[in-house]
């Protein structure tokens, strides 16, 4: 084995110093507002560095961040809102992909092709017609139709993923259960399910993901600032802040931070899995 | 199909072709308004025809009205009214002068019609080189409309393709030698060139593939000396075409040169018109449809384009020179300031005969996909009855929560549904309307996007046409697919970039660069977004206050400059956020390919003596597509979708996603088209379900994903 030149090990740090440079720069803009404890409403001054060190920023938006509403029942919605969405996705499409990952029947073509098309079309799809749908059934604004709203997005990819995770468990496993007596439900929920269960639950968290960083449809949706979640709350104090600039900028810093933490170090665990889910299992190796 | 049979309906084909384009071009000459540069045009023929009719040869030395362009064009405008009564020159008017509508008719129309006739011949020539291609461009509007007025555009477009045609024909005799072919394009290349010099870059074209041909073949010495003569007989005719160039060759050469440099920099109408670089492409998903009504019988332009993109690469195997001559002229095209129309009729021969050719690829997979056997799949009756239990709750599911509003959303975009008729279409307006409707009770209505009744009525497929027409005129469309191609193209470098400089034995801190660079792909979108916004936006974004600390010289003050003024620049504020969203996906992808190949391949190219660059080319590069090609094209969905980036933007029409959300959105609204407008957002869902349908089509034929279908 060849070791690399200095100069060629050089030259590569230096482009992927600019890479990493581009990569953090938008990324501290952020910080740099959101440990800003001296902005009262938008920056009006070029600063690296924040002038005022503070938490400030942090601990208003950890009390009230939007409006009236305060942190906790932000949280409250949004985890509520992702976990109903990401569970009725899982629990109600997960017949289905066992089905499509096991068994052969007339349509099964079809059906793939027909979760595979709605698991890629845009949010806005499904937007235009459970708006009035959900609107005829009065539930628009709750945090049901939210819920509803998110899992009719979420299920088809949750279906697609499923499948992938149901087909990867060994057929011969099974089969000796059928040896043993087990019937087909028996063995999918002792055997089948749990092996396939860490994969599943990516699915899952990709459901969650979908609803937790959500925030257009539900600004259409929903009406009452009881209702809003996270998200939400983020692109209104940037909506706001365009046209009046009433709230300080660093809370929209610090909530971003506080949003994608968690997020990011859920990314940074399951990067490989979640690669090959978003790419619809086609890097399966 | 026997022999006989393809003849005659080959020659059936290139009739219908001419017939098409005769009628189409003759009806537009006599109907188009006058357009800009037309009097200019015919003033320049009235001055040639005064020295002919006083056969004053020797004024043929001084005058050429409008001198950046070469007089051969012009003359042959003279030509072409030579019989007419003599009327008053027309009068000389700035370039930036609004059209003269008062021009005499009895000079436009002979000399339009003499243009209309050099572009039948186009066709012609087109038809018989492929009788389906000569019927796009029989079809093509914005050709129709610039061979039909008085422009210089439609000599050269025939003499150009005459010079292809001729090289071509020379190339096929496969000799070395000079033959009368080859001289003939020499010929043409000197018409061309006195006639307007934008043609001229079909001979870069060909200089090119005369060069890619003699670089396997022949000597560099015989390829020197065959095209410095061709050239050398080119100028000449050139030379001896342009009485103009005589008493003062090279003044009068750098005087039209610098006129074009000088135009294209400073010219008022240049500057006010504030094309983006990419206008062109713009242009060949557009029409002059929208601009002349009752003129042309439908925007086809759009749709030759799109089979053009199909049928590239089938037209490279077969001929590549038309392949060359279309992407350098577009490339041209692009890079040149000035972006005026009528320039893309330089490309709309190839573009045609690409077009033909997409339509036999897409026949051919049809074909295929027709004769391929359809197993008839034996299901056992057992392994149904094992499946029942476990489909029907799961359909049950994904129907009431997926499928039905999808297909609540056709039934929608059957309708004129919208905020007015809100109360109605709640209290039972939209099942009457789409029941009734479905079922006959109603005859369909038509649609106007502007009108909103307060009463839901069906309109059936009729709320499709205006949408559509209002789509392909908004430009949406274009912008979509240029938004995806662009953001993937330099995700898809950056990422495999990364990934190539990673994957070298003993870089350091690999695994430290790894996880930095999934901070981008980790963020959600909307935070994403925002973090960018926090440097775009204007007068309170970290560039601007940069730029206002720094002041307006600054590299900051530059950018921010660029960002605001530029026609083209900022679009650079939105492929730079996406750019860092999607490079991540990327690089994964890439890495996991690289993993993948064995190190023995390198070995061996190694050996065989492969530079860096050819096992990067022939070795690397096609051991990774199949990893990379899935990746693409879902970043390539992703993009076409993409809505979060530019709604954070306020940028309420880039795509057809950010479109729908913004015309269905009771509170906000877009351009003519306000708020509220359901039914029409619900006709433009049901579009991007269609596009996205051909995405996944692909998406199953180029990966693996579909592979699991047989049986798991």
């Amino acid at each position: 084995m060849r070791k690399m030149s200095s100069i060629r090990q050089l030259g590569t740090q230096l482009a992927l110093i600019a890479v990493g440079f581009f990569v953090i720069l938008p990324i501290w803009g952020m910080v740099r507002l959101a440990f800003d404890g001296s902005l009262r409403g938008r920056p009006t001054e070029f600063r690296l560095f924040p002038k005022v060190w503070s938490l400030e920023p942090f601990l208003q938006v950890l009390d009230r961040p939007y409006q009236t509403v305060d942190f906790l029942t932000l949280l409250k919605n949004s985890l509520l809102i992702s976990f109903g969405a990401a569970l009725i996705a899982m629990v109600l499409g997960m017949s289905l992909a066992y089905a499509f990952a096991r068994f052969r029947f007339p349509g099964r073509q079809t059906g793939l092709f027909a979760i595979l098309l709605t698991a890629v079309l845009p949010p806005v799809a499904f937007m235009t017609p459970l708006y009035i749908l959900l609107g005829l059934m009065q539930i628009r604004t709750t945090l049901l139709g939210l819920v509803i709203v998110y899992a009719a997005f979420a299920m088809p990819f949750c279906i697609w993923n499923m499948r992938a995770a149901f087909q990867s468990v060994p057929r011969e496993v099974e089969e000796a259960a059928f040896l043993d007596g087990a019937n087909d439900l028996k063995s999918f929920l002792f055997i089948t399910l749990p092996l396939a269960l860490p994969s599943v639950a990516i699915a899952g968290l990709i459901a969650f993901l979908m609803a937790y960083s959500e925030f257009a449809l539900g600004w259409l949706f929903v009406d009452k600032a009881d209702n809003v979640t996270l998200a939400m709350s983020i692109y209104a104090i940037v909506q706001t802040q365009y046209s009046s600039g009433a709230q300080p900028w660093s809370s929209l810093g610090s909530l971003a931070i506080i949003m994608s933490i968690p997020v990011v170090i859920i990314f940074l665990i399951f990067q490989r899995t979640l690669l090959d889910r978003m790419m619809f299992g086609s890097i399966h190796e | 199909m026997n022999k006989s049979a393809r003849t005659l309906l080959y020659f059936l084909v290139v009739l219908l072709a001419v017939g098409i384009a005769y009628n189409f071009r003759s009806h537009a000459a006599k109907t188009l308004s006058i357009d800009f540069d037309e009097d200019d045009y015919l003033r320049a023929g009235q001055e040639f025809a005064h020295l002919i009719r006083t056969s004053d040869w020797r004024g043929f030395l001084d005058t050429n009205y409008r001198p950046e362009h070469p007089p051969l064009a012009k003359i042959i405008v003279g030509l072409s009214i030579l019989s007419a009564p003599e009327k008053p020159l027309v009068p000389d008017a700035a370039t930036t002068a609004e059209p003269n509508r008062y021009l005499p008719r009895d000079l436009v129309r002979p000399a339009r019609t003499l243009n209309t006739i050099f572009g039948t011949l186009t066709v012609l020539l087109l038809a018989l080189v492929n009788p389906l291609a000569g019927v796009f461009l029989a079809f093509h509007t914005f050709t129709i409309k610039y061979v039909s007025q008085i422009m210089l555009e439609a000599f050269p477009a025939l003499t150009s393709f005459l010079m292809a045609l001729t090289y071509l024909q020379w190339k096929k005799a496969k000799s070395s030698r000079v033959n009368a072919w080859l001289m003939a394009s020499a010929v043409f290349l000197g018409l061309t060139a006195a006639s307007k010099y934008l043609y001229g870059v079909v001979a870069i074209a060909i200089l090119v593939d005369w060069y890619l041909d003699a670089k396997e073949e022949t000597s560099t010495r015989v390829f020197l000396r065959n095209t410095v003569l061709w050239g050398l007989l080119g100028v000449v005719v050139f030379f001896a075409l342009n009485p103009y160039l005589w008493p003062d060759p090279i003044g009068r050469i750098r005087e039209s040169v610098f006129y074009h440099a000088g135009y294209a920099a400073s010219a008022a109408e240049v500057e006010d018109a504030s094309f983006p670089a990419w206008q062109p492409f713009y242009w060949l998903f557009f029409s002059p449809y929208w601009w002349h009504e009752g003129v042309f019988p439908f925007p086809f332009d759009l749709i030759i384009t799109l089979f053009a993109l199909v049928g590239l690469k089938r037209l490279w195997t077969k001929e590549r020179l038309y392949v060359l001559w279309l992407s350098i002229a577009m490339l041209f095209l692009l890079v040149w300031p000035t972006k005026w129309p009528q320039y893309i009729l330089v490309l709309t021969v190839p573009l045609s005969l690409a077009a033909a050719e997409g339509v036999l690829v897409i026949w051919q997979e049809v074909l295929a996909w027709w004769r391929t056997p359809k197993f008839r799949t034996i299901y056992k009756r057992k392994e149904k009855l094992r499946a029942l239990p476990w489909l029907v709750p799961g359909l049950i599911a994904f129907t009431l929560l997926t499928l039905i509003p999808l297909i609540f959303q056709i039934g929608m975009s059957m309708t004129d549904f919208n905020t007015a008729s809100l109360r109605d279409g709640f209290n039972g307006g939209l099942s009457r309307a789409i029941l009734g409707g479905m079922a006959g009770e109603q005859p369909p209505q038509d649609f106007d996007i502007n009108a909103r009744s307060n009463r839901v009525n069906f309109t059936g497929l009729n709320s499709y046409p205006p949408v559509m027409d209002f789509l392909a005129r908004s430009g949406i469309i274009f912008f979509n697919v240029m938004w995806t191609v662009l953001s993937v193209l330099l995700q898809c470098a950056l990422g495999l970039g990364i990934a190539l400089l990673l994957w070298q034995r003993g870089v350091r801190l690999g695994k430290f660069w790894q996880a930095l660079f999934i901070l981008p792909w980790a963020v959600p979108e909307l935070i994403g977004a925002q973090m960018w916004l926090n440097i775009f936006i204007t007068d309170w974004g970290w560039l601007d206050l940069a730029a206002a600390k720094y002041g307006a010289e600054s590299v900051f003050g530059i950018i921010s400059q660029g960002l605001a003024d530029s026609p083209s620049l900022w679009l650079l504020a939105f492929l730079v956020p996406a750019l860092w969203y999607g490079f991540p996906l990327m690089m994964f992808a890439a890495s996991a390919g690289l993993k993948l190949i064995p190190q023995d391949v390198f070995d061996a190219s190694a050996m065989d003596g492969a530079s860096a660059w050819q096992t990067f080319r022939h070795v690397t590069l096609p051991l990774l597509m199949p990893l990379l090609i899935p990746a693409l094209i879902v970043r390539g969905i992703f993009a076409f979708n993409q809505f979060y980036l530019f709604q954070a933007f306020f940028y309420q029409d880039a795509t057809l996603a950010t479109l729908s959300y913004n015309i269905f959105n009771p509170n906000s609204g877009f351009g003519g088209v306000s708020g509220g407008q359901f039914a029409v957002s619900a006709v433009i869902n049901v579009i991007t379900v269609i596009i996205l349908m051909v995405f996944v089509l692909l998406f199953n034929r180029w990966t693996g994903a579909g592979k699991g279908v047989t049986y798991a």
